[in-house]
């Protein structure tokens, strides 16, 4: 990213190869939206170009990654008010129908938790998911949500719990 | 307050982050509060769930994107670049620090490919952390997988039948759960009063399938069981795994008068799968 900061912004062709998955990947988890997470990555890595000049190297490029892709979610579930689409498997799937076989159930149970997600409030799924999907330690996170450590740490575990109450709930083993 | 404390540190547990100090005071803890253990067995399934969950691709068409806006952007910025270096070029600030004479200009180029030498040298040395970071982090996963055991085996012996379902389903998870876990679950099979925590127990055992004594087992629990849901699923899990040595079992049951129609029936065809009666 010095490289790209210091104007070799064709370096910057790695950097997107390496990252634009995962960050494909946390933006849907946000919005379950193939088309609207494929723009979002786009307006990221826009704004690292044109931005690049503000990259402090002290901050790791994932960590600073994050932060410029937090804002542009914002900016744009602003303007949308934040609501998330169910993803199309879980709408599909009513909790009544419970098939045997094992691999079906493996397969519901991704759903349900899909479900569970995508019904968190937007916060506390946000930093699961940086958490789980995106192997953020809590160093960056903290980095990215401009807060310490130690409220990282009590917010993952409150959100991995809520998502816990949640998925339990709608498999039926709590009311 | 130390529960607390403890519940805090469990997604890094799970996720294989915690330092070895923090990861024995939980174990520590784990040992002695049930209450805990269970919201580790809880919050695993729930962790190791989200695993199970595709992770969709971006479509190719979003990286020729931003390729494209990549390389407008680079042309306009070369651009830029060269209309700056038709200007007269000034002398730079530092260019009256170098050298004037060629003799001294060599020696100072000389001494920078010495210094860079030198440099790289250093840089390409392994650091030692590095190399003890390999071992670190087998270690780790092998401590937070004794864990799981822990886990798995407390969960079975607790009262509630939905905690012990939740043992069955943590075992069943395990990369590589070890004997302990595998004569827990044989027990739970043969020996637990509620039907659908053997049933997983049974489902579970299928994992174990190559070793001799599981299958032993598994025929042994055959005219043990009362349930004829169970039943069934053994059968099933028998014929599934070829086991020949379960036709004997097989053959008395559907001999028994009093066995479940559905359960002789499921006998009989389980007879005719493994290669008859001899």
């Amino acid at each position: 990213m010095q490289e790209v900061r210091a104007g070799d912004v064709g370096k910057l062709e790695i950097l997107f190869d390496r990252h634009n998955r995962a960050l494909f990947r946390y933006f849907m988890h946000l919005t379950s939206n193939r088309a609207a997470s494929e723009d979002l990555v786009q307006e990221v890595f826009f704004r690292i170009l044109k931005y690049r000049h503000t990259y402090q190297p002290e901050t790791t490029f994932r960590a600073w990654m994050y932060q410029v892709g937090r804002n542009v979610y914002l900016d744009q579930a602003g303007r949308r008010k934040g609501e998330v689409a169910l993803p199309e498997e879980a709408a599909a799937l009513s909790s009544g129908e419970l098939p045997a076989d094992r691999q079906v159930q493996n397969k519901q149970e991704a759903v349900l938790l899909r479900r569970a997600l995508a019904a968190m409030p937007p916060e506390k799924r946000e930093v699961l998911v940086m958490s789980r999907f995106q192997d953020l330690k809590y160093e960056e996170i903290a980095s990215v949500m401009k807060c310490e450590v130690g409220t990282v740490k009590v917010r993952v575990y409150r959100a991995l719990r809520e998502l816990g109450d949640r998925f339990f709930a709608l498999g039926g083993e709590r009311a | 307050m130390m529960c607390e404390r403890i519940r805090e540190q469990i997604p890094e547990v799970l996720a294989g982050r915690l330092d070895a100090a923090s990861r024995e005071k939980l174990i520590d803890h784990l040992e002695t509060c049930s209450a805990c253990r269970a919201e580790v067995a809880e919050l695993g399934v729930v962790w190791r769930g989200l695993e199970t969950m595709a992770e969709p691709e971006p479509s190719p068409a979003m990286r020729a994107r931003f390729l494209e806006t990549l390389h407008a952007y680079q042309e306009g910025f070369q651009e830029a670049q060269r209309k700056l270096t038709y200007q007269a070029p000034k002398p730079a600030w530092w260019a009256g620090f170098l050298p004037a004479r060629p003799v001294w200009q060599a020696a100072f180029a000389a001494a920078l490919i010495l210094a860079g030498g030198l440099g790289g040298r250093y840089l390409l040395t392994p650091h030692p952390t590095e190399q003890a970071a390999n071992p670190e982090i087998s270690q780790l996963r092998s401590q937070v997988e004794n864990l799981r055991q822990l886990v798995a085996l407390s969960l079975l012996q607790e009262q509630s039948p939905a905690s012990r379902l939740r043992g069955v389903g943590y075992s069943y998870q395990m990369s590589q759960p070890d004997q302990q876990v595998q004569q827990a679950l044989l027990h739970t099979v043969n020996h637990d009063t509620n039907v659908n925590v053997r049933l997983s127990a049974v489902d579970a055992l299928a994992k174990f399938a190559e070793n001799p004594e599981v299958r032993r087992a598994l025929v042994d629990s055959l005219p043990v069981q009362d349930s004829p849901l169970v039943q069934i699923a053994l059968i099933d899990l028998l014929v599934q795994l070829k086991e020949r040595a379960a036709t004997p079992a097989l053959l008395k049951l559907s001999q028994d008068k009093d066995t479940n129609d559905a359960v002789r029936q499921r006998a009989v065809a389980a007879i005719e799968k493994l290669g008859g009666s001899q």
